[in-house]
């Protein structure tokens, strides 16, 4: 039996564990993998009692064909199996019988079965595709149930164990760890300890721990890696003793302070550990303990999490410097060349905007104009109203009635406007022309008067006029060259008068009486007369005697 | 003419003083025609002085009414002779620009075109002063697009500075034949939306570029006035079905006028009077319009007031 085990596990070994090799299928290997099968098949019929093949028929099968003869074997074997478990289960005592059997002389195989269950369970996580690994797994797990089935729970353990740690190398075994531990925990608290490991485990343990590579690890170190372990232990939970272990536990053994659960796996987690006990942030530890357990977070401290990033993340935002846009008056030396044209820049633009000449703008401008023409409405430029230099000329009404005057008159009057102009008379139609035409020629003799030098007064016109009796100088001539003595008026126009004429030297009381009475008559008379009559000529003579 | 130009100047400023004292003789007399036109007493500050004003009323023409201001009066005499123009550019003009003066050549009838080679602005106004041209057009331009527009009322008129936006030349529309050949008869002008007082004086300036026309002819130049963005349009007319159909045809070169500053002198004289000038940066300015009345803006005020 062993031969045959230990051919077959040796042709197992030659098979490479390599994932790359499995990748693609080769005729040398599955060659190697068929021979090692058919050993195991062979070593394995030893404790079937119902298969139909004695070995493994290989040759001219295919996998599928292999597979099958496996499954025709392993199927019943496995049912066998977990009835001898369940047996076990019940009466655990005999487990115990069956260890001591064992023990002894199996240890070495147990050795080189743990490794290659670590072999295994390497491979158990490479690609599944590969037929042929499927079947190696198959057949290790049979190969296993079969020879040592009497050890049964602690080849269960050990699978934990691994999975566990999967940290084993030749130094570390948590096994052997966890003996320890639990020995030590014995002595600390007093417990019964049944199992004693030898001096030479706990050398091991020491350089495992030294292997940890933490120098700061003191005996702290060693009680907290204690109490791990014990739990650990507590969970792998393989020795005779954990019960009774299990009886004599308090809470405050598992659930300290430190509430160090995590495995054995990382140093440096113990590590800050022991330094966070010593400081004041607990939160930090449990915080980093439970960093570590991906598993079993509560939601709680799912959101506790969510708030110390985020809270990390805020206060970080706050050290750093601000970004520009939030800092006022930036130039453009204090900003990163072209981070103005990411930024969407608001201005308020003061200016109206350029009117964009749409086709709406055009037509309405267009109707603007032909309004404009059709009505006539331009805004061009006007003349200015001119002063005009020339007198208005005589507009001639065209008289529709028989004129009055006869032709020879017409005549007439037109030879003496040639001839004597001065004494042609007015021509002017309009009274008011008349009057304004005189003005107007008084004016023009001031004027002459001011200007010329020879000044030919303007002939008399006949017409009533007032003749006062002024010297005739004073009318002839303004600036006078030669005096003249003449009088305007004759002395028959001075004075017309009759009868007898008496000096004021002369006149008697009587004619002086007689002259004032007529003077108080014509008195009395003219104010009489006055309000009714104001423009009266007066008549020269005053001294007249009615 | 150097003692002439000074002799004119010092009436002009005679005249600039007179101007607070006459405006309040007309400002009185214009308060008694009020009066009696609608049968109302005449206000009593008035009284003493009423029959003298009155008499002065009644000989009062529509010439001498209107109470002459120094500023306008610099086309006083404008529209007893033809306006005559001198167009040019600023120095080293690009092909599309020389194209687009001689284009506003055609426009403005009675205009002339010259080169500018390396003439400096005074030279050019003091020559066009004494071959008595009326006015001179400078025009500006940025990378082959006219941009700017200077006009300058000759004798000591005033200079009003235009930006030009939006141009379209005769020559970038390519077909000829359908354009035609440019009339040269004198134009008939619109003037639109010139209602303030700035926009009074911009009309102005502009109408008086224009000689006056024979109320017949067919060419027609307006300048509507936008949210004091100035059109200029350019159509001949037709009535083919009668007196109320009208036809436009456009022709010509077609562009924005922005206003941006009026002085009070011509343009080689740097230190003359600014009569009003853009101020872009006043938080107000859009809100305003300075050269007529904003329909849109007037609409949204009746409408948040109803």
């Amino acid at each position: 039996m062993v031969t045959s085990v230990e051919a077959a596990v040796k042709s197992l070994r030659q098979i490479s564990t390599e994932p790359p090799v499995w990748f693609l299928p080769k005729q040398e290997l599955s060659q190697a993998v068929r021979a090692t099968s058919k050993l195991l098949f062979s070593t394995l019929k030893s404790h079937c009692t119902k298969s139909p093949f004695d070995e493994l028929l290989i040759e001219g099968f295919d996998a599928e064909q292999i597979w099958q003869q496996i499954d025709l074997q392993s199927l019943p074997l496995l049912s066998s199996l977990r009835r001898e478990v369940k047996k076990f289960e019940k009466h655990p005592e005999e487990i115990s019988k069956l260890k001591v059997d064992v023990e002894g002389g199996k240890k070495k195989a147990l050795e080189e079965i743990e490794t290659d269950n670590v072999v295994v369970n390497d491979e158990d996580v490479e690609d599944d595709d590969v037929d042929m690994e499927d079947e190696e797994e198959e057949e290790e797990e049979e190969e296993e149930d079969g020879e040592e089935k009497e050890r049964g729970m602690e080849v269960e353990s050990e699978n934990e164990g691994d999975e566990n740690g999967g940290i084993e190398d030749k130094f570390l075994k948590i096994k052997e760890l966890q003996e320890y531990l639990e020995e030590d925990e014995a002595r600390e608290f007093g417990l019964d300890k049944k199992k004693r490991k030898t001096e030479t485990k706990k050398g091991k343990e020491d350089t495992e721990e030294e292997e940890e590579g933490d120098d700061e690890e003191s005996e702290d170190g060693t009680d907290e890696a204690e109490e791990e372990e014990d739990e650990l232990g507590l969970f792998g939970g393989d020795d005779e003793s954990d019960e009774d272990y299990l009886g004599n536990a308090r809470y405050e053994d598992f659930f300290s302070r430190k509430k160090s659960k995590a495995s054995g796996d990382k140093a440096k987690h113990r590590d800050m550990l022991e330094e966070d006990s010593g400081s004041d942030d607990e939160q930090h530890a449990d915080k980093e303990v439970k960093d570590q357990r991906k598993d079993g977070l509560s939601n709680h401290e799912k959101e506790l999490d969510k708030l110390r990033s985020k809270i990390e993340q805020m206060e970080k935002a706050n050290l750093d410097p601000k970004v520009w846009t939030m800092r006022g008056e930036v130039t453009a030396a204090q900003r990163q060349k072209n981070s103005a044209l990411e930024v969407d820049l608001d201005f308020e633009h003061n200016v109206r905007p350029a009117p964009a000449i749409t086709e709406e703008v055009t037509a309405s401008l267009e109707d603007l104009i032909k309004t404009r023409i059709s009505e006539g409405l331009f805004d061009d430029v006007q003349k200015a109203p001119t002063l005009s230099s020339k007198a208005p000329r005589e507009v001639k009404e065209l008289d529709e009635n028989k004129s009055k005057k006869g032709l020879a008159e017409i005549y007439e009057e037109e030879f003496v406007q040639k001839t004597d102009p001065a004494s042609a008379p007015l021509s002017f139609s309009d009274e008011l022309k008349k009057e304004a035409s005189i003005l107007f020629k008084k004016l023009c003799l001031k004027l002459d008067a001011l200007s010329h030098f020879h000044f030919t007064p303007k002939p008399v016109v006949e017409d009533m006029s007032i003749q006062t009796n002024v010297p005739a100088l004073a009318m002839e001539e303004i600036a006078p060259m030669a005096v003249s003595d003449a009088a305007m008026l004759a002395p028959e126009e001075i004075f017309s008068g009759k009868g007898d004429i008496k000096e004021e030297a002369e006149m008697t009381k009587a004619d002086r009486k007689r002259r004032r009475a007529n003077k108080k008559r014509k008195f009395k008379a003219k104010a009489a007369k006055r309000p009714r009559d104001n423009t009266s000529v007066r008549n020269s003579d005053e001294g007249r005697e009615v | 003419m150097l003692r002439r130009n000074i002799r004119l100047r010092r009436e002009y400023l005679y005249r600039k003083s007179l101007e607070g004292k006459e405006r309040l003789l007309y400002e009185k007399k214009r308060k008694i025609k009020e009066a009696l036109d609608e049968g109302k007493p005449i206000p009593t500050e008035l009284r003493n002085e009423e029959a003298a004003l009155r008499q002065e009323i009644d000989l009062e023409d529509d010439y001498t009414a209107v109470p002459k201001t120094h500023i306008d009066d610099e086309y006083a005499n404008a529209t007893v002779r033809d306006p005559k123009i001198l167009l040019t550019t600023s120095r080293d003009p690009s092909a599309p620009l020389v194209q687009f003066v001689k284009e506003l050549k055609f426009v403005f009838p009675n205009a002339e075109r010259m080169n500018r080679g390396g003439q400096v602005i005074s030279e050019i106004i003091e020559s066009c002063r004494a071959h008595e041209f009326t006015d001179v057009i400078l025009v500006h331009e940025h990378r082959g697009v006219p941009d700017g527009l200077i006009i300058s009322h000759l004798p000591f008129g005033p200079t009003a500075y235009f930006g030009l936006l939006n141009v379209v030349t005769r020559h970038d529309i390519k077909d000829k034949k359908a354009m035609g050949t440019m009339p040269e008869a004198y134009p008939h002008l619109i003037l639109d939306n010139f209602k303030t007082k700035l926009g009074e004086r911009t009309a102005n300036i502009l109408k008086h570029l224009f000689p006056v026309p024979k109320p017949d002819t067919k060419r027609i130049v307006t300048f509507a006035n936008r949210s004091d963005y100035i059109s200029f349009r350019h159509h001949i007319y037709e009535k083919p079905g009668g007196p109320k159909s009208v036809e436009l045809k456009e022709i010509g070169p077609r562009f924005e006028l922005r206003l941006y500053q009026v002085k009070l002198g011509t343009m080689e004289q740097s230190e003359a009077q600014i009569e009003w000038v853009i101020r872009p940066y006043m938080n107000t300015t859009k809100k305003r319009s300075f050269i007529g009345n904003d329909q849109e803006s007037d609409d949204k005020r009746k409408k948040t007031k109803a």
